[in-house]
C-alpha cells in the first residue's frame, strides 16, 4: 500500500489577528509553500481537507471553496471537515486515507478558525456549541463545565489533585514560552497558577487555553513523490481515529476518553509502534485535567497515574521518556479550535527535522504523535509521525 | 382553620385551608417573588405533587401566566405530575392575578387568598432577576438551538423523568436506535429519586452558557452536578435552592419543576437537582 509523506507544513502565530480568514489561511498556505525544499506550485494539489467550526459564521457555508480561492487553489476538490476541536485532525485523517486508497496523489490538509473578533456574547455562545446542547448545554454546561465535573470526579477516584494540573499549566507555559508562534509566550510560576481566578470550580483561568485565531496547513504526498519535493520527507506512519457518546452522562466512565483509546489503538497498530517508541507527543490539552487523561489513555502513564505522571515532571522536554507538548499545547500556543489538530502536525514537523528553535529541541526526536480530540471527548484522531519510512 | 407548613424543607409554603375547601401554596420568599426560577407553574406542579393525585381544570389558571411556555400547561403538569387536567374535574387550579400564590380548590370561582409569612428574606438582586427574564425571553438564538418541538417531543423525560427499557436495560434521555439497530420503545419507566451525586462543578458568569450569561452574574454562578440513577442511566442537572449549601460527591439530590431558560418568546422548563438534607 501507498505510504505517505509529509513534505510541507506552515501555520500563522496563534493568537489575536487582525487577518480575516482569507489571509490567516494565505499565510498559512504560504508559509507552508515555503517549507517545501525542492519547491511546490499550489496547482500541484490534486484534494484540500479544511477543518473548521466556522466559528461566530462568517462564513458558514463552501467556507473551504473561499479559502482555496484565496490561496491559489482554485478548481482543486475541497471541503470543510467538522468535527469540533478535532476538526483539522481528522481533516488530516481524511488527506492520509485519499492518498492511501490511490485517489490522490498530492493532498493539502489543515484547518483555520477566526475567535477573537466577535462580540463577547457571540463569542460564549459558540464557544458551547459543540457539546450536547439539548441535555447538557441546557443544563448550564459549556467545556470548561464538563471539563470541571470530570476533574472533580478524577481526584475523587485517584491519588490527585488540583495541584497536579497546575503543574501541566506551569510546565506547558514554560515550552510555549519560547515558541515564536504561541499565543501566550509567558512563564507562569506554580503559586500563581495554584491562585487563579476560579472559572469552573476547580478549575482556573490557569487550566483553561486561551480562544485563538489561527491557520495552520501540510501538505502530504504519495511515497513516489517524497523526494521530488524534499530529501527529508516526515513519513506518516499511523493514523487512528474513534468516536463516543457526545455526553458525558452516556460514557461509563468520565476519567477516560474512548475515543482517545480507540483512535491511540488503531495509530499503533497502523504505524507498527507502541506508546514507549514515542519520542514527543502534542496532545490536546484544553483543559489541564485533558492532558492527564490524555497521558494515560495514549499510554504514556498507566489508569489513575496521569496526575503523579504531571507532578514528577515526566511530560517536560527532555527530562523523561517522552516530552508532552514541546509547542506549549493548547494550553499555551492557543487554540484555534479547528486549526489546532494541523496545527500540532506542523510542530511535529519541525521538531523531527530538527528546525523549531534550538531551546525548542526534543533531543534526539525520531517519532511524534498528536492526539486531536472534539469536544469533551465525543470524536478523536491520533497520528504518529517518523523520520524513518 | 388552617394549617401551614413547609414543605420538603425549602421549596413551597403551604396552608391547607378547610372553611375554604382548598390548598394554597406560595414560595418560601413569599407572596410577591417565587424564587430565582420559580412561578405560579413551578408553584402549582410543586403543590400538585403534595396532594393525593386527581384530575383538576385549569381554565382560569391558563391566563395567570407570565410568558408563553414551549410546552403547554397541560403537558408541563401532566408529564412532571401524577394528575390529568380535565375540564369535568371538580377540583380547579388557580393563580393569583397579582401575587406568587396558588391554589387547588373545589370552587371555580377566585378564592380567598390566605395569608402567607415567608421565611426567606427577599435578594438584594430580586427585581434584577425579575427584569432578566423578561429580557432573556425576548432574546432570540444566535444560531443552534433546542426547538420547541424538541422540548415538546421529550416533554415526559425532561419533566417526568420517563426512561426507555431496552431489553431490560433503562435508557434515559431518550435515544432512537439501539446497538442492534432497532428502535428503542418509548419511554415508560419512571427513575427513582434521589439520585446520587457523581460530580459537581459551579460555574462562574464567564463559564455559564450564553443562555444564562444574564442570570449568572447575578446568582454569583451556576452549579451543575452529574448524577446517576438507581436504575442505572446519568443525567446533568442544574442545582436549584443551593444559596446556603454546596453539593458533595456521593450526596443526594431530588427534581423539582422550575424555569431552565427563556428563548423566542417562550419560557422553557425541565427538572433541576435540588440537595437532599442530609
Amino acid at each position: 500500500m501507498v505510504d505517505v509523506a509529509m513534505v510541507g507544513a506552515g501555520q500563522t502565530k496563534f493568537g489575536n489577528h487582525t487577518l480575516g480568514l482569507k489571509g490567516m489561511w494565505a499565510e498559512a498556505i504560504e508559509n507552508a509553500i515555503q517549507s517545501v525544499d525542492h519547491g511546490f506550485q499550489p496547482s500541484d494539489v490534486d484534494e484540500a481537507f479544511i477543518g473548521s467550526i466556522a466559528f461566530g459564521g462568517s462564513q458558514l457555508g463552501n467556507t473551504a471553496a473561499l479559502l482555496t480561492e484565496h490561496s491559489g487553489m482554485e478548481g482543486v476538490s475541497v471541503r470543510r471537515v467538522e468535527n469540533a476541536c478535532a476538526s483539522s485532525g481528522f481533516a488530516l485523517r481524511d488527506a492520509w486515507m485519499a492518498i492511501k486508497s490511490g485517489q490522490a496523489d498530492v493532498v493539502v490538509a489543515g484547518g483555520i478558525e477566526k475567535m477573537n473578533d466577535l462580540s463577547a456574547s457571540r463569542k460564549r455562545y459558540w464557544l458551547g456549541v459543540s457539546g450536547d446542547t439539548e441535555w447538557e448545554r441546557l443544563a448550564g454546561l459549556t467545556f470548561p463545565g464538563t471539563y470541571a465535573l470530570t476533574a472533580r470526579r478524577y481526584f475523587h477516584e485517584f491519588d490527585s489533585t488540583h495541584d497536579d494540573l497546575v503543574h501541566v499549566s506551569v510546565k506547558n507555559h514554560m515550552h510555549g514560552y519560547e515558541n515564536e508562534v504561541a499565543h501566550l509566550r509567558k512563564q507562569v510560576s506554580f503559586e500563581k497558577a495554584q491562585s487563579g481566578f476560579m472559572v469552573a470550580d476547580p478549575l482556573t483561568l490557569y487550566d483553561c487555553c486561551p480562544t485563538s485565531d489561527g491557520a495552520s496547513a501540510v501538505i502530504l504526498v504519495a511515497d513516489h513523490l517524497a523526494h521530488k519535493f524534499t530529501d527529508t520527507p516526515v513519513w506518516v506512519k499511523g493514523s487512528g481515529a474513534g468516536s463516543d457518546h457526545l455526553a458525558l452522562h452516556d460514557r461509563p466512565s468520565i476519567t477516560q476518553l474512548r475515543a482517545t483509546q480507540s483512535a491511540a489503538a488503531k495509530a499503533y497498530t497502523t504505524a507498527g509502534l507502541t506508546a514507549q517508541d514515542i519520542d514527543l507527543a502534542e496532545v490536546h490539552d484544553c483543559f489541564t485535567i485533558a492532558e492527564v487523561l490524555a497521558t494515560e489513555d495514549l499510554g504514556f502513564a498507566g489508569r489513575g497515574m496521569g496526575g503523579r505522571f504531571a507532578r514528577e515532571g515526566e511530560g517536560r522536554r527532555n527530562e523523561g521518556e517522552v516530552t508532552i507538548n514541546a509547542s506549549g499545547g493548547l494550553k499555551s500556543k492557543g487554540h484555534p479550535l479547528g486549526a489546532t489538530g494541523s496545527g500540532q502536525a506542523v510542530e511535529v514537523f519541525k521538531q523531527l527535522r530538527h528546525q523549531v528553535e534550538s531551546q525548542r529541541q526534543v533531543r534526539d526526536a525520531e517519532i511524534g504523535l498528536t492526539h486531536n480530540v472534539g469536544g469533551s471527548g465525543a470524536t478523536c484522531a491520533v497520528h504518529i509521525f517518523g523520520r524513518e519510512r | 382553620m388552617c394549617s401551614a407548613y413547609l414543605w420538603k424543607g425549602a421549596l413551597i409554603l403551604m396552608q391547607t385551608v378547610y372553611n375554604n375547601n382548598g390548598n394554597f401554596a406560595c414560595s418560601q420568599y413569599g407572596e410577591e417573588w417565587a424564587g430565582p426560577d420559580g412561578d405560579r407553574i413551578t408553584l402549582a406542579i410543586a403543590l400538585l405533587k403534595q396532594l393525593p393525585s386527581g384530575s383538576v381544570n385549569i381554565n382560569s389558571f391558563e391566563s395567570r401566566l407570565d410568558f408563553p411556555t414551549s410546552v403547554g400547561i397541560q403537558e408541563l403538569i401532566e408529564a412532571s405530575t401524577n394528575w390529568t387536567i380535565s375540564e369535568d374535574s371538580e377540583s380547579y387550579l388557580h393563580g393569583h392575578s397579582d401575587s406568587y400564590l396558588v391554589a387547588v380548590t373545589s370552587s371555580s370561582e377566585e378564592p380567598n387568598w390566605p395569608a402567607f409569612s415567608p421565611n426567606m428574606n427577599k435578594t438584594e438582586s430580586q427585581q434584577e432577576l425579575i427584569d432578566q427574564w423578561s429580557k432573556e425571553v425576548q432574546g432570540v438564538s444566535q444560531g443552534a438551538y433546542v426547538s420547541q418541538a424538541q422540548h415538546i417531543v421529550a416533554s415526559s423525560s425532561r419533566l417526568g423523568l420517563k426512561a426507555q427499557n431496552d431489553h431490560g436495560t433503562m435508557v434515559w434521555p431518550p435515544r432512537q436506535l439501539n446497538s442492534e439497530g432497532a428502535r428503542i420503545e418509548s419511554s415508560t419507566n419512571t427513575l427513582s429519586e434521589p439520585a446520587t451525586i457523581l460530580t459537581w462543578t459551579r460555574l462562574s458568569s464567564a463559564g455559564a452558557p450564553s443562555e444564562f450569561s444574564g442570570r449568572a452574574p447575578l446568582l454569583d454562578g451556576v452549579s451543575t452536578v452529574l448524577v446517576a440513577f438507581e436504575e442505572g442511566p446519568k443525567g446533568v442537572f442544574m442545582l436549584a435552592d443551593d444559596e446556603h449549601e454546596a453539593p458533595e460527591i456521593d450526596g443526594k439530590v431530588r427534581f423539582e419543576v422550575r424555569r431552565l431558560y427563556g428563548q423566542d418568546g417562550m419560557m422553557h422548563y425541565g427538572l433541576k437537582a435540588v440537595l437532599c438534607q442530609s
